[in-house]
């Protein structure tokens, strides 16, 4: 068995060097001639797209367990996996006004205490499936929120800062800002693990996560419906187009992407309020044509998170000290 | 350039993953929903266009049952209801290489009641009549030919079985209700229909294709259990009860799928309804939470099936006959099977 593992490895360094080979430059170009014709290949492995992966479950888990419990990952969840190589720095969270969110029913409490769980789980899963090679939680900020509704024109500079810990119709808007991107986020990684990877299951596990945060996310996307037309209109209900004018400041971020929402190129689609049964919904975000779902690049999600659209940024909004992967700096 | 030793190590490989089919897809040593079963159709070699005319089966099926309930017409006759909502003008084409174009029995337009269910019906059957021409887009000549759809007394025949209330006049299209159980009958199937063939794909393109379909089901299931879960918070209405109902039989007829071979297979469930379980979260233990997600309740990674569980499920049992797999497997929905390479 030995030989055999060993040709195996030999065979997963390969394909690795040729998915990197083949795939877009992950990473800045740094001190390369302007002339030259010189570009980065950069090598990654399924264990990279993993830590990716992981990155963004650890900024949710603590999101909503925080929404859920006013407690975020335990320590157990983010210590240092056995035989981890190098320096296991752990970076602190940021709380903002994170805390349990007040005045919720029986029925909304069970479902942030669901969607928690499962975060804490992916998380979980990542950091088992991943071993020693499982990177530390980054640095996380939950006090980005404040900036980022006010760089979406939902609140004004000098207003209170916008708080998804407030309400519950608060915390649809601030969960909103996350599912779309975490099921993009996956369909865009999936196509990148290795033919070896495909084999040990990490597509299968890939896909069953995608399909989790698309549960979630249509969780969000049919409650901020449901409430806006039991209000009876959008003035009555501004969540919805609060969830509206992230999508928007989303698809600004998005270098190489940049068009708006519901619009040709597009990967996000608006809410809509429908007026009566026979008006459609629009709880699915996808192609307008095909009704296929988005996908987005890693660089299109860093430049997300960072809150960022800016060529070359390596750390920023929910992740001041940058995410904890091969991919933390963003391209065009 | 293959040189003697990496034609050894793509020969490995190759091994690998025939070995990794005929396992069904999902061989991450225990960390991944436990185990996967058998590919019944592993010894047959198949394409990616064979996994994608499976996808189109499913695809006619539920586009059938969405166009009828939302607009009262088949996805071939779109009527006015259904071209104001952005069904295509000349309908979509139901005729194909394989197979010829079979007939949808039963279903009628839903007298919806309430903006919510409407909407989502209005959007689901736009949503589900563009993956079938998305799909037959990307198939070109190889399209199958849409097969029989029964959506009409194979409804009562599956409450039946499952043993929800009043099953044997059961009928999805009778308020929103019923037809949001008729609903959740099919959008989980189609999340565990894609995850399974997503590691049969062997082009890139394909399976990007494939993820977008995926999310888009998972969307359309999330948004079913949200509206039902909405609409029985107490599971004192009914429903959460019908779901369980559906969801255990699905479970059940997929283990049955699962059991017909010698390969392990996780005893445990593949498929949950809406009844609440309880969680342990970082510093707290026993939290009551909901299950909008149908997925592994260790991992949270939603369920893979493969063709022959679904085709079992879909048929109501067709695909299995004691421990040995039938095909072409026929019933429930499929009366005279499906068309393409599973079947």
């Amino acid at each position: 068995m030995r030989t055999l593992d060993s040709l195996v490895d030999k065979a997963l360094s390969r394909r690795t060097f040729l998915a990197g080979a083949g795939a877009a430059a992950a990473a800045a170009v740094t001190g390369c001639s302007s002339q030259g014709v010189t570009t980065t290949t950069p090598l990654y492995t399924d264990a990279d797209i993993l830590n990716y992966a992981l990155n963004l479950e650890y900024l949710e888990a603590e999101f909503y367990l925080r929404a859920a419990t006013g407690a975020g990952l335990a320590s157990a969840d983010t210590a240092a996996p056995t035989g981890y190589t190098g320096s296991y720095t752990l970076g602190p969270v940021t709380p903002g006004l994170a805390a349990q969110v007040a005045n919720l029913t029986t029925a909304q409490q069970q479902i942030l205490n669901e969607i928690a769980y499962e975060e804490q789980q992916h998380v979980r899963f990542l950091r088992a499936a991943l071993g020693k090679a499982a990177n530390p939680r980054p640095a996380i900020d939950l006090s980005f929120f404040g900036p980022l509704a006010t760089a979406a024109g939902i609140t004004t500079s000098t207003a209170p800062a916008f708080n998804p810990f407030a309400s519950f119709d608060a915390f649809l808007v601030g969960a909103f800002i996350f599912e779309d991107v975490g099921v993009t986020a996956y369909a865009g990684a999936a196509p990148m693990i290795s033919s070896a990877g495909v084999t040990a299951g990490y597509l299968t596990a890939a896909g069953g996560i995608l399909a989790v945060e698309a549960y979630h996310a249509a969780y969000i996307r049919t409650t901020l419906t449901a409430r806006a037309i039991a209000a009876g209109n959008a003035s009555a209900y501004p969540y919805l187009g609060y969830a509206n004018q992230i999508e928007s400041l989303r698809a600004s971020l998005t270098v190489g992407n940049a068009a708006q929402p519901s619009t040709a190129g597009a990967v996000e689609t608006l809410l809509t309020l429908p007026s009566g049964p026979t008006s459609p919904s629009a709880i699915v975000p996808a192609d307008q044509t095909t009704a296929i779902g988005f996908a987005r690049t890693i660089n299109q999600v860093h430049h997300i998170v960072y809150g960022s659209g800016t060529i070359g940024t390596k750390s920023g909004g929910f992740f001041p000290n940058g995410t904890n992967s091969l991919f933390a700096t963003t391209t065009a | 350039m293959a040189t003697p030793e990496t034609q050894l190590v793509d020969d490995l490989l190759q091994q690998g993953r025939r070995r990794l089919l005929t396992l069904g897809g999902a061989a991450l040593a225990g960390l991944v929903l436990g185990a996967s079963p058998a590919q019944a159709n592993a010894a047959t070699p198949y394409s990616d266009s064979d996994i994608l005319n499976f996808a189109l089966n499913l695809e006619f099926l539920e586009a059938n049952f969405y166009y009828l309930a939302a607009f009262g017409c088949t996805i071939d006759k779109p009527n006015a209801a259904a071209i104001a909502a952005g069904a295509p003008t000349k309908g979509i084409p139901i005729t194909g290489s394989v197979g010829t174009a079979g007939t949808v029995s039963g279903g009628s337009q839903v007298p919806f009641s309430t903006t919510t269910a409407g909407a989502y019906a209005t959007e689901t059957a736009i949503e589900e009549g563009k993956h079938v021409l998305a799909i037959q887009s990307a198939l070109g000549t190889s399209a199958i030919a849409q097969p029989a759809i029964n959506l009409g007394t194979a409804w009562p025949a599956l409450a039946t079985k499952a043993g929800v209330a009043g099953g044997a006049t059961f009928s999805p299209y009778a308020s929103d209700s019923n037809f949001l159980l008729g609903a959740y009958v099919f959008e989980d199937v189609g999340v565990t229909a894609y995850l399974g063939a997503a590691s049969l794909i062997t082009s890139a393109s394909n399976l990007q294709i494939a993820a977008g379909l995926l999310s888009v089901e998972a969307y359309h299931a999330g948004l079913v259990r949200t509206a039902l879960n909405a609409l029985d918070p107490t599971a004192s209405a009914g429903l959460v009860t019908a779901t369980n109902q559906i969801s255990t039989l699905r479970a059940s007829l997929s283990k049955a799928a699962a059991s017909s071979t010698a390969n392990p297979y996780d005893t445990n469930p593949d498929d949950f309804g809406l009844a609440t379980t309880t969680v342990a979260l970082a510093g707290t233990a026993n939290l009551s939470a909901t299950r909008i997600t149908d997925a592994d309740p260790t991992n949270t990674i939603a369920f893979s099936r493969t063709t022959t569980q679904v085709l079992n499920i879909v048929t109501g049992g067709g695909a299995i006959n004691g421990t040995t797999v039938v095909s072409p497997a026929l019933g429930t929905f499929f009366p005279a099977g499906l068309n393409g390479l599973f079947k």
